[in-house]
């Protein structure tokens, strides 16, 4: 019997429930939360922090086993563990957050956005909500699927479970998360961090900034535009790094790089190698403009904040600059200082962070404005005690997607 | 050994998969030349490692911090996933696909030997970052191929002739395609660990990667329970192509876009 005949014999909200129900439930869910952002809303985000998300967890998967086990007959449970639900919350989730991906999710002058929560999503009651009732089929499922073992639903219990130890681990897990950070200078050691609401915060050790090292590319030449100065060759992209002996075209003119220092300071009409704070770099360049072989030779740097850049005016139109220079990359040499009075030592580096004691430390940025002669050093400290479930979630998922690559869609190539 | 000899390298490699492929193309008709088809792949593929490996060694360091060095990886990376998947699957059009892409990455390159020297910023020079993009590569375009399927299954239920094996064939590539899909998403969620301190932030990219994603779990599961209403199923496909679309190339040019961090447009 196809759904179609069911759907004809049966009244709304007779048994067994079907999609009109399904999104029934679902809006007025999603209409609840919105009511609650308008009415009652706080302008602190709801988060559960230790030991009450804990708690909210055991409680909830006890509740939610109970109910599989015992109450497996009622109207509601039955339609929890079905399609129709399952399809609906995933729709109705998939629309909250397409909210989200349109609406940029920052404070707004629009009272409808503003009323309605529609700038936080993440925190939105509505939100909330229908994500409890995504989470509660997702749940139910599992927990049918794990009592009633076959190792045919090995894969289906691996995306599914998984999914759920992720979704409800990051969930549970905002209110224990701690992201701070924490400014260092070199030679000094500081452990009072700041927390993302700027509070200070302060951390059970210190952290000694014994040298803070930064490695630049080459700068890079490009072809300006001299009435808006606007990059003029490969659409601002691909510009060319500066390397001695190296031969560029741009236009109709050819570079010729004749000598680069990366440190280097004016001096008359020539640039010489000095080891000093804030010395940019600098090359030597001949211009050769292939249409009348005349040749310029000149100087150019891209300054620093303490020296003016030097520019090449080859035409009416364009000028060759050297741009300033890109970092390679950016590295801290640290201690932290233990209460106990221990000392370790490491290095900090962008996407090289250092765990100790439950933290994870980054290299989060410096003083740009001062690159690489920055004796500063901020560091990120991100405390996530729910990593571990929200990692095992992520792991089973992962192995589930394999199994899927793998297997392929077979229910449909069995049933038909 | 440098870059100084890619194009010969390059051109070695290049001139192999062409005639693989062209053997691919001749074994639809005589399945017995496919073997020939597969040795020229594979003698090209180890050309390529010959130049990745000689490359590190001369760097000293692994060949992944500039953008040219990512297009390396993906060309050696691009037929390992075809041969897989092929072993498995038999889509030979998909072989074909990996090798063409591989050849693609491997042209760009030569084409532009400035950018073998494009810098990469610190936080993309990962282990993360070549396959974090090649499982989306994979994952997009065998979902675009079942994007194809669908609408030659509408094209054909508009005549009156649809076949159910159409949208079989579609569903087994959602299966595929997802399958990547979510590997993407997670070691993109592994990397922004390492990199940015938290593995999901809502950034706008990820948001629209997240939506791409629950459009084919509703296709999945719909299609898992309604094997039957095959209009509505070609419908929600064609729409969560849609979306995979918006969080490709149109992300940049929504009202979040300036909050993200996957701006840099450049791969």
């Amino acid at each position: 019997m196809s759904e179609n005949n069911i759907k004809i014999q049966r009244g709304l909200w007779e048994n067994p429930w079907g999609y009109v129900e399904s999104f029934f439930i679902g809006i007025g869910l999603i209409v609840t939360g919105f009511f609650l952002e308008v009415f009652v809303a706080s302008d602190k985000a709801f988060t559960m922090s230790y030991p009450f998300n804990i708690y909210f967890l055991v409680g909830y998967i006890l509740v939610l086993f109970v109910l599989y086990k015992w109450f497996y007959t009622t109207q509601l449970i039955r339609w929890l563990t079905k399609v129709p639900a399952s399809i609906s919350s995933i729709v109705l989730v998939t629309l909250l957050v397409m909210i989200m991906g349109i609406i940029p999710q920052i404070p707004s002058q629009n009272n409808i956005i503003n009323n309605l929560g529609l700038n936080h999503i993440t925190s939105n009651w509505a939100f909330l909500l229908i994500i409890f009732q995504f989470l509660t089929c997702l749940g139910l499922i599992s927990i049918k699927r794990i009592l009633q073992f076959k190792w045919s639903n090995f894969g289906f219990i691996l995306n599914h479970t998984g999914l759920f130890l992720a979704l409800i681990a990051g969930i549970l897990g905002t209110g224990d998360l701690q992201r701070l950070s924490l400014s260092v200078y070199e030679n000094k050691a500081n452990f009072i961090a700041i927390d993302e609401n700027r509070n200070e915060v302060e951390l059970p050790f210190a952290i000694y900034l014994k040298d803070f090292l930064i490695d630049e590319y080459n700068p890079k030449l490009a072809l300006v535009d001299n009435k808006n100065g606007s990059i003029a060759h490969n659409d601002g992209k691909n510009l060319y790094l500066v390397e001695k002996g190296e031969t560029y075209y741009f236009n109709n003119f050819e570079v010729k790089i004749d000598k680069f220092f990366p440190n280097a300071i004016r001096f008359g009409s020539r640039y010489e190698v000095v080891n000093e704070i804030g010395s940019p770099p600098a090359a030597k360049i001949s211009v050769k403009n292939i249409e009348n072989d005349s040749i310029q030779t000149a100087w150019i740097s891209s300054g620093s904040f303490r020296y003016p850049y030097e520019s090449l005016k080859i035409s009416e139109d364009y000028s060759i600059v050297m741009t300033i220079p890109e970092v390679k990359k950016f590295s801290s040499d640290i201690d932290i200082l233990t209460k106990q009075g221990d000392r370790i030592s490491t290095v900090l580096e962008v996407n090289k962070p250092y765990k100790y004691n439950g933290w994870k430390i980054y290299q989060l940025s410096y003083d740009d404005k001062m690159g690489k002669w920055s004796n500063l050093s901020v560091i990120e400290l991100v405390k996530d005690p729910w990593l571990p479930l929200t990692y095992i979630g992520i792991f089973m998922m992962i192995s589930g997607a394999i199994y899927m690559f793998w297997m392929g869609n077979k229910i449909t190539k069995n049933k038909e | 050994m440098t870059w100084i000899d890619f194009p010969l390298y390059s051109s070695i490699i290049i001139i192999l998969w062409i005639i693989g492929l062209l053997f691919l193309v001749i074994s639809y008709k005589k399945q017995s030349v496919f073997k020939i088809a597969t040795a020229m792949f594979a003698i090209g593929w180890i050309v390529m490692m010959l130049f990745v490996v000689k490359l590190w060694l001369e760097l000293d360091r692994p060949p992944m911090r500039t953008l040219g060095e990512t297009r390396l990886w993906y060309a050696t990376f691009l037929p390992l996933i075809g041969f897989v998947t092929y072993a498995r699957w038999k889509y030979k059009w998909f072989l074909a696909y990996s090798f063409i892409m591989a050849s693609m990455f491997l042209i760009i390159n030569y084409l532009n030997p400035e950018t073998y020297s494009k810098t990469l910023m610190p936080a993309l020079q990962s282990p993360w970052f070549i396959p974090h993009v090649l499982v989306y590569l994979f994952s997009y375009a065998v979902l675009a191929a079942s994007s194809i399927v669908a609408i030659k299954g509408w094209y054909d239920s508009y005549k009156g002739n649809f076949n159910i094996e159409t949208l079989k064939l579609a569903d087994n590539l959602v299966y595929i395609g997802f399958a990547f899909l979510t590997l993407g998403l997670l070691f993109g969620a592994l990397w922004a660990k390492e990199a940015w301190g938290h593995y999901w932030t809502w950034d706008p990219k990820e948001v629209w990667a997240f939506l791409t994603w629950m459009g084919y779990l509703i296709y999945i599961h719909y299609r898992h329970f309604h094997m039957h209403n095959s209009k509505q199923a070609l419908t929600i496909l064609a729409l969560a192509f849609v979306v995979l679309l918006v969080c490709w190339f149109g992300v940049n040019y929504l009202p979040v876009a300036n909050t993200s961090v996957h701006t840099y447009t450049q791969y």
